[in-house]
């Protein structure tokens, strides 16, 4: 008898493709977290819940409006947006600007993840939710195997990678972002609107945190209040990886804690794959604080 | 008489010139050679060596960006150096944690008052003392008498240099409530406190109303009859003038020149250093 | 008898939450540690103490935890306050060497959450989300007690435990260690330039927290008889922090009354609030939601908390100083 052949599925295979889908996520994730750091020189412990409070949207818009999840994505993200630029008028620029001590306005944000993680749950129930996403057939892609909708999460991270270094390269305000990032006071010496690139850096960081929070639900298909900051030591995990405040640190971060976390599963139970990530910042963390992206920085 | 250092000196080599203010001795309190330093793309150091004898009063002048500040960072070791060496009364300190520096006799102060706000004047200096009993945990809980004892004489030390430097009145005032004068007073008390046997001044006299300089001065010459030697970075240069009796030039990193201040407002080079003019008017800026 | 046994309970948690504030306090308001983390040590206090008075767990009850051992429950009270240490020692020497405070919050933040994951996920060590229950009542051997008695035995005990807490703080708090300490939180690198080594100091500083944030949760899990995971959800983290801020950071009698006003806040308010007619389980949200405005008012209007900081007088050492 001769023995049937049985289809080449390569594991590893499998798992760089699912950690493409991560890294384009966490990508997603850690631009939008990185750059605002890079210019406000504070971290939003927030930034867990805008990711939930824009997964949300996203899909109250698309069962309530009945729109694709991929345009209620991006209407939630531009919510979003609005969502960041308000935080920080109204709450963590007063703050910064009256306290230069950084404690205070971390605990503001510390503060702020509280009564968003609530509000949600207030909203929408604490239970989780099935996001009404079609089942789909996964596609065989080489090596890979990822349904259209993960191929979809990989095309709108390399989109915004893309696009954030347009932004950071040929434009204006890329370039005013930079500098703030670089040193503060003397970009206000420059002549540089402070205040206005901080806000428009919220507003991005804000659709960032909008769209990220909308592809990590449609990738595993379930939300609850809790899913942007159960995931939140993931993105700083890639965003120390890189060095704090460097966007393309942070790409390369999400790009290694994605692929690692994934490739991990193939040997260890899957349940701890995002563990994993924890264990290579701490790892880095005792070798190299400043981050794998060398550069004279805020560390 | 003036010598140049040339920026590639070797460590004990021959100088052009007399071997003389720049070289060398057993009983130097501080000895920098060859120190580098870069931040990103700048040579912020590039080959800086100096001596400072023992009991001296010297100071460190230079343009802007000649390096001044980070060579001082680098010898109190709140950076370490690409390159060079720096010696501590013969012993090599050089990459050695602040900590460990400040532990050795070596204290700083900092160009901008860098007062601890939210602790008291008093405070202040009773946090100075190295080595103190009483911040072990083994010791807070099973020695608290001899902690008293400590605590006494650091006590009588503390009010008494309070007293000397006029903050008596202050000392139960928080730290962050002075006025800048008092603040580098404070500054200068708490490094009075810290019995240091070298001191290393950031720019002592920056910002600070003529009458108050007089003082401060007057503070400094008591240290140094006190035995501890003084290596300020000033830009007064009047101030230096008065109270250091050694001048060492710092220009793009490199040392330029050592004497005295009237040798070196003849020396062409440190004169053209500074952009002309300055040394004569007496202050840089 | 309802309302007394409820009274006793909230007196039990006021002298568990002053035990915990204070290990925030020495962390945060004395050496400047932003231990956003605060709750996974109580976490380790309450499952190293709860599971080594509970015995192996029982073959076909469905547990499954390590550490089961018969243990005289102060034994093991304390063997949870030093648990807690350890991973004291672990997020120090991951945390302290280079970084500054927002790194370290982002580095113990991010334990507190793997912390979480891992002890949902992984059954075999404190049996997953369904945690530690059927805890055996201190006391109940030597003083033969019932449901309600036991409740005032044991908030005597707690009593005790929270005043030789408290006086063992206050020592170190106004030691030249607690100066030091805050030399530290004030300014790292004037703290280095005395010659003060931050790393130890830091250390020392998360290591006596832990050891009261392990206490207080072993206290917890003896009172509760039961401990999971929903005991120790970030929000937990931020209670301790309001407490310790709207008490008055620093200050160790703000320790306590923080300790009053926010588990008061929180647990009581809810008792009394109309109920939302369509949404009766919508309290805790918002009570939640509360306590984080409160914290981010108080901030804004009066961020030395109820207490302040008390300065540091030298009167005692002072006496007999003949001066100007």
């Amino acid at each position: 008898m001769v023995p049937l052949p049985s289809p080449c599925v390569n594991p590893y295979g499998l798992a760089i493709g699912f950690g493409l889908v991560t890294a384009s996520i966490l990508a997603i994730a850690s631009v939008g977290l990185t750059l605002q750091f890079g210019v406000t020189n504070y971290v939003n412990f927030a930034y867990g819940d805008f990711m939930t409070l824009g997964a949300y949207l996203a899909f109250e818009i698309n069962a309530g409006g009945h729109l694709s999840i991929w345009l209620a994505m991006v209407l939630s993200a531009l919510c979003m947006g609005v969502v960041g630029v308000a935080a920080d008028r109204f709450l963590l620029s007063p703050f910064t600007r009256r306290f230069p001590n950084l404690f205070y306005v971390l605990i503001v944000t510390f503060g702020l993840s509280l009564i968003l993680l609530n509000l949600i749950g207030a909203i929408w129930t604490p239970n989780f939710q099935q996001l009404p996403v079609a089942t789909e057939n996964p596609l065989h892609l080489g090596p890979f195997l990822l349904t259209p909708s993960q191929v979809a999460i990989f095309g709108t991270g390399v989109a915004l990678m893309f696009g954030a270094h347009l932004l950071l390269t040929r434009t204006k305000l890329g370039k005013a972002m930079r500098a703030m990032s670089d040193n503060t006071s003397l970009a206000t010496v420059c002549g540089i609107d402070t205040r206005l690139v901080t806000s428009v850096t919220w507003f991005i960081t804000g659709a960032l945190s909008g769209i990220a929070g909308s592809v990590l639900a449609i990738d595993l298909g379930t939300i609850t209040p809790a899913v942007g900051e159960t995931f939140l030591f993931v993105i700083f995990a890639s965003v120390i990886l890189g060095g704090i405040g460097k966007p393309y640190g942070a790409m390369l971060g999400a790009l290694v804690i994605g692929l690692t976390t994934e490739l991990s599963a193939v040997v260890i139970n899957p349940a701890y794959k995002l563990d994993v990530a924890f264990g290579l910042l701490v790892v880095v963390l005792l070798l190299r604080p400043q981050g794998i992206v060398a550069s004279a920085g805020k560390a | 008489m003036v010598t140049t250092v040339p920026a590639d000196e070797v460590p004990g080599g021959q100088l052009a010139g007399a071997a003389r203010p720049n070289q060398p001795a057993p009983a130097d309190a501080l000895h920098c050679v060859g120190l580098r330093k870069a931040f990103g793309g700048v040579q912020a150091v590039d080959g800086a060596t100096f001596v400072v004898p023992a009991g001296s009063i010297s100071a460190l002048i230079g343009p802007n960006g000649a390096g001044k500040s980070t060579a001082v960072n680098v010898i109190a070791g709140a950076v370490s150096p690409d390159g060079g060496k720096v010696r501590l009364f013969g012993h090599d300190i050089t990459g050695w944690p602040a900590h460990r520096v400040a532990g050795a006799g070596l204290v700083r102060t900092f160009q901008l008052s860098r007062e601890l706000g939210r602790l008291t004047v008093l405070e202040n200096l009773m946090v100075t003392p190295r080595g103190q009993l009483g911040e072990s945990l083994w010791n807070v809980f099973f020695r608290p008498s001899a902690i008293r004892r400590q605590e006494r004489q650091y006590l009588a030390r503390a009010l008494d240099i309070l007293a000397v430097f006029g903050l008596y009145e202050l000392r139960d005032h928080y730290a962050g409530q002075l006025s800048g004068g008092q603040k580098r007073l404070l500054e200068l008390a708490r490094a009075v406190m810290a019995e240091p046997r070298v001191l290393l001044l950031d720019e002592p006299m920056a910002g600070i109303n003529p009458a108050l300089v007089a003082q401060i001065a007057g503070h400094i010459e008591g240290l140094r009859a006190s035995g501890v030697t003084v290596l300020m970075v000033e830009h007064n240069l009047n101030v230096v003038e008065s109270v250091c009796e050694r001048v060492i030039v710092m220009a793009e990193g490199r040392t330029l020149a050592v004497g005295t201040m009237a040798e070196l407002r003849a020396h062409p080079e440190v004169v053209r250093a500074y952009l002309g003019g300055a040394l004569s008017a007496g202050t840089a800026r | 008898m309802q309302v007394v046994y409820y009274a006793f309970t909230l007196v039990f948690f006021f002298f568990a939450y002053s035990v915990l504030n204070w290990g925030l306090n020495i962390q945060f308001g004395g050496a400047g540690i932003l231990n956003f983390a605060y709750i996974a040590f109580v976490a380790v206090g309450a499952y190293v103490a709860g599971a080594l008075t509970a015995g192996p767990p029982a073959p076909g009850s469905g547990q499954s935890y390590v550490l089961g051992a018969h243990l005289p429950f102060m034994i093991a009270l304390l063997c949870g306050g030093l648990a807690s240490c350890g991973l004291g020692l672990f997020a120090g020497f991951i945390a302290f060497r280079r970084l500054r405070s927002d790194y370290l919050a982002i580095v113990l933040i991010s334990l507190s959450l793997v912390a979480y994951d891992f002890v949902t996920n992984y059954v075999p060590l404190f049996d997953g989300p369904d945690g530690l229950s059927g805890i055996p009542e201190p006391f109940s051997g030597a003083f033969n007690l019932n449901a309600n008695s036991f409740i005032f035995v044991f908030d005597a005990f707690s009593a005790v435990v929270m005043v030789a807490m408290w006086a063992a703080m206050s020592r170190l708090t106004r030691s030249p260690l607690g100066r030091a300490l805050r030399a530290v939180r004030e300014d790292q690198d004037v703290a280095k330039a005395l010659g003060k080594n931050v790393f130890r100091l830091q250390m020392t500083a998360m290591l006596v927290g832990s050891f009261y944030a392990g206490i207080g949760g072993g206290l917890i899990v003896f009172f509760s008889g039961a401990f999971n995971t929903s005991s120790w959800t970030t929000p937990e983290t931020f209670v301790v922090f309001a407490a310790v801020i709207i008490g008055g950071l620093g200050n160790n009698a703000g320790a306590v009354l923080g300790s009053l006003l926010v588990p008061v806040i929180f647990v009581e308010l809810p008792k009394f609030l109309p109920q939302l007619a369509s949404q009766p389980a919508l309290v805790p949200e918002i009570d939640n939601m509360l306590i984080g405005a409160l914290l981010i008012a108080v901030l804004w209007f009066r961020p030395q908390g109820a207490l302040p900081e008390r300065k540091a007088t030298f009167d005692d050492l002072m006496a007999g100083q003949a001066r100007w």
